[in-house]
């Protein structure tokens, strides 16, 4: 009956409040290969679509967590209902990462099938951008409340990766283009601890 | 009063803060940590004195000409449209094309072109993963009739045919082809124009004007997309829609704030960037005024077009729409200048304007009179978007409209019950 509860929570969110975020990524990735070739790509080549591009789809599905509820009068009547908000924008949450893994992946899949040189390192570090862009946004959205505070965040972090460069240091999203790989896994670790810190955070200002 | 109050209001918002935030952190990083230390005069005997650009026609026909028939032997164009890689083959008959084009440029026939063919060691090579290859073609004659008019309507046409985005685009040609190496002396002329013709600070005006404007053609939309969603957010739109002041006034002033107060850290920045110029360079004759004008005229286009777009956008769709707009529009554009090439090659309608150097001097004044109309444009451009910001903030201030929606309650797509 939970889950029947949870299901029915998930599907509301998708047609009510997630569609056009959906929509967005998809286009986001059909619109790659105006910009790349995905056909025939060496295993650095094949990088750039994947650590550069691809990615964005991440700040597009995952800041926007907290939208819906970001009016105030709606955030107030959605917190008096018997289903925690938290575990609503976890649920959300979950739902986007698996779906950037789902399009990330299939985007893999057609560029192997183009005949490019990608393995399953492109697909974790190409997530692994897509994941920690996303948190940066999510984190930022939802402890300032402000949706458009979360995109500056994740676009400055973006932003900072071609002026900066490889003085990012662990935190460098294109280090495949440079045949690096290392840096993947700390970017996997920080978001996940940024998501924790966000939804903790907001369980304990919430409860005050 | 009212022009105070907005700019308090900036002054007080998160996203103003980050903004200032990454607008120091990118001049400081880029420009005062790395590229803007003093110049010194050339020593003779170096190595490497860099590169200069000689427009002389005679080698860029030569070079694009060779350089069009190695691709062309082996159906495999190199093209950067966006600024990244992308090999493009093309279909017979759009290499019949590319061969019709190569005989005029050369004067060969098909038979002739085979034997060069023919003759040209193939290298293979490896990227681990393909093998390819290449004809090792070393000298493809240039027409003796040819001018250099046709030849750049040839290579016009030859980059269409690629897509975009390759070596013969024409905007490109004399930067890929006409590179060549300088010598001692062309260094010490390079200096000597530093020195004398940019009275110095001419040149760390347009390196500080280059780092400043790629922050500066997206952050703004943030700023504004907030400040405009706010009064929505906060529920003031029908306290606002009430008051007596007009909608030109409402939104001309909130536009004037938000450029003036985006304007501020730039300003403060090119104050420090001339004090430290001061110390650097002491003693040396300067030109004061064009450490001020000219990065006034290269970036506030660019702070008043984002948070125009910004504004615009977020009255008729959204905040998230406004960042969507404008980081297509940033993302495209960075690209697309990186791809022309980073020392002046500003094109009448380039968002981004790119000199990323302090020398080169005479590759940025080659475009001019683009950078000046381009600028103006994206002036008029702007204040065009905030006219018409005011007409739909008009609109829905009086109950005639209420913003596009694509999804929820009263959106395009909502299905009647």
């Amino acid at each position: 009956m939970v889950s029947g509860c949870l299901a029915r929570i998930v599907y509301s969110d998708v047609k009510h409040n997630f569609l056009i975020h959906y929509i967005v990524a998809v286009c986001v990735l059909l619109v790659s290969p105006v910009f790349f070739s995905l056909s025939m790509l060496d295993s650095v080549l094949a990088a750039q679509p994947l650590e550069v591009f691809v990615p964005l789809i991440g700040i597009v599905l995952m800041t926007p967590v907290f939208l819906p509820e970001q009016n105030d009068s709606i955030y107030d009547v959605v917190r008096s209902r018997k289903v925690d908000h938290n575990i609503v924008c976890i649920l959300r949450l979950l739902f986007s990462v698996i779906i950037s893994a789902v399009m990330i992946g299939a985007y893999v899949l057609f560029m192997k099938h183009c005949d490019s040189d990608v393995t399953i390192k492109h697909f974790i570090g190409s997530f692994a951008n897509a994941f920690i862009l996303g948190a940066v946004g999510f984190t930022f959205a939802g402890l300032s409340r402000n949706v458009i505070i979360g995109y500056m965040a994740s676009v400055i972090y973006y932003m900072l990766n071609f002026t900066l460069g490889t003085k990012l240091k662990d935190f460098y999203l294109f280090s495949m283009i440079h045949g690096g790989f290392e840096e993947k896994k700390c970017l996997l670790i920080v978001a996940s601890v940024l998501i924790i810190f966000t939804l903790t955070s907001r369980k304990i200002i919430d409860s005050r | 009063m009212l022009f105070s109050k907005e700019c308090k209001k900036i002054l007080h918002s998160f996203t103003y803060i980050l903004y200032c935030a990454l607008v120091i952190l990118m001049v400081v990083s880029q420009y005062f940590g790395e590229s803007g230390g003093k110049v010194y005069p050339p020593v003779k005997g170096g190595d490497d004195y860099g590169y200069k650009i000689e427009e002389d026609h005679d080698i860029i026909m030569s070079s694009a000409t060779v350089a069009l028939t190695t691709e062309y032997f082996a159906n495999r164009y190199v093209c950067y449209p966006f600024g990244f890689y992308k090999a493009v083959h093309l279909n017979n008959k759009e290499q019949a094309e590319v061969e019709k084009y190569i005989s005029e440029l050369s004067g060969l026939d098909s038979k002739e072109l085979i034997d060069i063919k023919n003759n040209s060691n193939i290298y293979n090579y490896t990227d681990g993963t393909h093998y390819y290859s290449d004809y090792n073609v070393m000298d493809v004659p240039v027409s003796e009739t040819l001018t250099y008019e046709r030849f750049t309507e040839i290579m016009g046409d030859v980059d269409d045919i690629l897509g975009g985005g390759s070596d013969y685009a024409v905007e490109s040609l004399v930067v890929r082809f006409s590179r060549i190496p300088m010598t001692y002396e062309d260094a010490v002329e390079d200096y000597n124009e530093l020195i004398e013709d940019d009275k110095i600070t001419g040149a760390y005006a347009r390196l500080f004007s280059d780092y400043a404007g790629i922050v500066l053609a997206i952050v703004p939309v943030f700023v504004a997309a907030a400040l405009t969603a706010a009064d929505r957010r906060r529920k003031m739109n029908e306290l606002i829609y009430s008051r007596k002041t007009s909608s030109f006034r409402l939104v001309f002033t909130r536009y004037a704030s938000l450029v003036t107060m985006m304007f501020i850290p730039v300003f403060l920045l090119i104050v420090i960037a001339f004090v430290q110029l001061l110390s650097m360079y002491s003693g040396e004759k300067m030109d004061m005024s064009v450490m001020f004008t000219l990065p006034t005229f290269w970036l506030l286009p660019n702070i008043m077009t984002a948070s125009a777009i910004g504004m615009l956008v977020t009255e008729l769709f959204s905040g998230g729409a406004a960042i969507l707009v404008q980081f297509v529009w940033w993302f495209m554009g960075l690209m697309m200048a990186g791809t022309a090439g980073l020392d002046g090659m500003i094109g009448k309608y380039t968002f981004i304007c790119r000199h990323n150097s302090l020398g080169m001097r005479r590759a940025f004044f080659m475009n001019w009179d683009n950078f000046v109309f381009n600028r103006i444009f994206y002036i008029i451009i702007s204040l065009a978007a905030a006219v018409v910001a005011v007409l739909i903030y008009d609109m829905k201030r009086g109950g005639r409209f209420d913003g596009i929606r694509l999804f929820g309650k009263n959106s395009i797509f909502r299905r009647k019950a």
